[in-house]
């Protein structure tokens, strides 16, 4: 066996390896600045994409079985036997379980589809949550299983039924791509104060706070007023809800307001999401407020990553015959975080 | 525990705790931030092989690491080696079995991991801008460095050491030398 024991320390040896190794680690960096690494990440993702799928998956239900434990033990204290009951019910539907959380987003995501007959929407399956999502703690980004093959492209929009999630910035392969969350300090979205109708920008914050800058000095506008995106800029549609004000940030030395944005997306339970496919950033769209109009049709699909593919797809159609007004005010809804869709 | 098995582990071990890293690391988020398991299991390797392999386990770590999150190929690598190196620097002298030392080790393997990755991303960006290449990815990576110091890296360093004081006593099972060497 070989000789695993330290040997004497050489600076030349340890030197030696650490140019060789940063050589090394630069030349991947300029392949992949230039392009030139991108068929072999698309390689490697067609074999880690398994993996990460899988992970995701035992994640999930380690999850579920911590917290049914932790549940256990409160309810135990009360009615023992039934909690033994439920156990080992839970225990056998821990697959069913699953498959109905995703269906009830699927759900979700319909109803957003229904009520935005002018998006074009496409389900998505998180392949790896973390990169954190990305695997750092410096970029906030996820991995979806939609890329070239479904006509993802840079720059659309990733949203949930509760509300904007990000924005693709990068197909890595063709059925991958990387979505810039929200909460990342490097995005930005051009907002609106729904009540105020006061312009600004939310960026994401290390920590994982979002914050609305750039609100006008001497303008008014309260906690609790909702957020949505204005659609200034061309980069997201318009309407989407975004979060609450829970915070107003205003210092005399400051030449505007700040805010304090909490999330209608819980980013940390993300598990669907819905590209927008037919949203150009270049051009914004018509049609793009929550209000159905009668007779729209949407179309919404998904992949369910348990049992191989369960789809919703088809058209419905809304017509407005009970006298209410078929386009009312803009006015969204915005759940607290956990509410909702799961 | 094994100390050989261990060194032949290790490369998996890297693997799969970048993996984990990008799936399970989510769920343990506290106060923002998320633990560096990657960055926990070199620092361990270096505290009980030295910063002569460590390097090596930090520059495959890290290519796992930025394969699994889709950050720039290497900068991982680059943050990890550096990593390894500062805390390689009193491996010898040190004895792994003072409780203070993993502890402290994890504290400048945090540290020099958070602020060299912070760089990296701005170096990044620079060259991207200055050479005006082909827009790969439409991230943005620069960082404003103070608050990402503030509000991700002194509260990962907190989180990580808080890591390695649970992973101490697995640690401290490993023996100083190898029994095929002789104790």
């Amino acid at each position: 066996m070989r000789n695993i024991e330290r040997r004497p320390r050489s600076v030349g040896d340890i030197g030696i390896r650490v140019v060789i190794l940063s050589l090394a680690a630069l030349v991947l960096m300029a392949l992949q600045l230039t392009g030139q690494l991108r068929p072999l990440q698309s390689a490697i993702a067609l074999f880690t994409s398994p993996a990460q799928v899988s992970a995701t998956a035992v994640t999930q239900n380690v999850t579920n079985v911590v917290s049914f434990f932790v549940e256990l033990r409160n309810l135990r204290q009360r009615n023992a036997e039934l909690e033994q009951f439920n156990s080992s019910l839970l225990a056998q539907n821990f697959t069913l379980r699953e498959m109905e959380r995703e269906n009830e987003s699927l759900r979700d995501l319909l109803d957003f589809a229904q009520k935005r007959p002018g998006l074009e929407l496409r389900g998505a399956q998180i392949v790896g949550l973390a990169i954190s999502q990305e695997s750092t703690n410096f970029l906030d980004s996820i991995r979806i299983d939609l890329g070239l093959t479904h006509g993802v492209k840079v720059g659309m929009t990733v949203l949930t039924d509760q509300g904007l999630v990000g924005r693709i910035t990068e197909v890595t392969s063709n059925s991958q791509s990387k979505v810039l969350l929200l909460t990342d300090p490097t995005s930005a979205v051009q907002v609106v104060l729904q009540e105020s109708r006061l312009d600004g920008v939310v960026r994401g914050s290390a920590g994982g706070n979002l914050l609305m800058d750039f609100i006008p000095n001497n303008r008014e506008f309260k906690v609790g007023e909702a957020v949505l995106t204005s659609g200034l800029g061309s980069r997201f549609p318009r309407g989407i809800p975004i979060g609450q004000v829970v915070e107003i940030i205003q210092r005399d030395i400051d030449f505007s307001q700040q805010a304090v944005i909490r999330p209608t997306v819980d980013f940390r339970r993300l598990e669907l999401v819905a590209v927008v496919t037919n949203f150009d950033p270049a051009e914004e769209v018509e049609a793009l407020a929550p209000i159905p109009t009668p007779n729209a049709a949407g179309t919404i699909t998904g992949t369910n990553g348990i049992s191989g593919t369960t789809g919703i797809s088809g058209t419905f159609g809304i017509t407005a015959s009970n006298g209410v007004d078929a386009n009312p005010p803009l006015t969204v809804p915005i759940p607290a975080p956990g509410e909702g869709a799961p | 525990m094994n100390r050989d098995l261990l060194f032949y582990l290790m490369i998996p071990l890297l693997f799969v705790a970048a993996l984990l890293q990008s799936t399970a690391a989510v769920r343990l988020e506290m106060g923002g931030v998320k633990p560096d398991l990657v960055l926990l299991l070199v620092v361990t390797g270096v505290l009980i092989y030295g910063s002569r392999t460590g390097v090596i386990w930090a520059f495959a770590g890290g290519l796992a690491l930025d394969i699994f999150s889709g950050g720039p190929m290497g900068s991982s690598c680059l943050a990890l080696m550096m990593a390894s190196l500062a805390v390689g620097v009193g491996q010898r002298t040190l004895s792994r079995f003072n409780v203070l030392v993993p502890l402290v080790a994890t504290i400048i393997g945090t540290f020099v991991y958070g602020t060299t990755y912070v760089a990296i991303l701005s170096w990044v960006e620079s060259a991207v801008n200055f050479l005006a290449l082909p827009s790969v990815s439409a991230v943005r990576y620069e960082l404003a460095f103070w608050p990402t110091l503030q509000f991700i890296i002194v509260p990962a360093l907190f989180y990580n050491t808080t890591v390695m004081l649970f992973l101490t006593p697995l640690l401290n099972r490993v023996p100083e030398r190898s029994e095929a060497m002789g104790m």
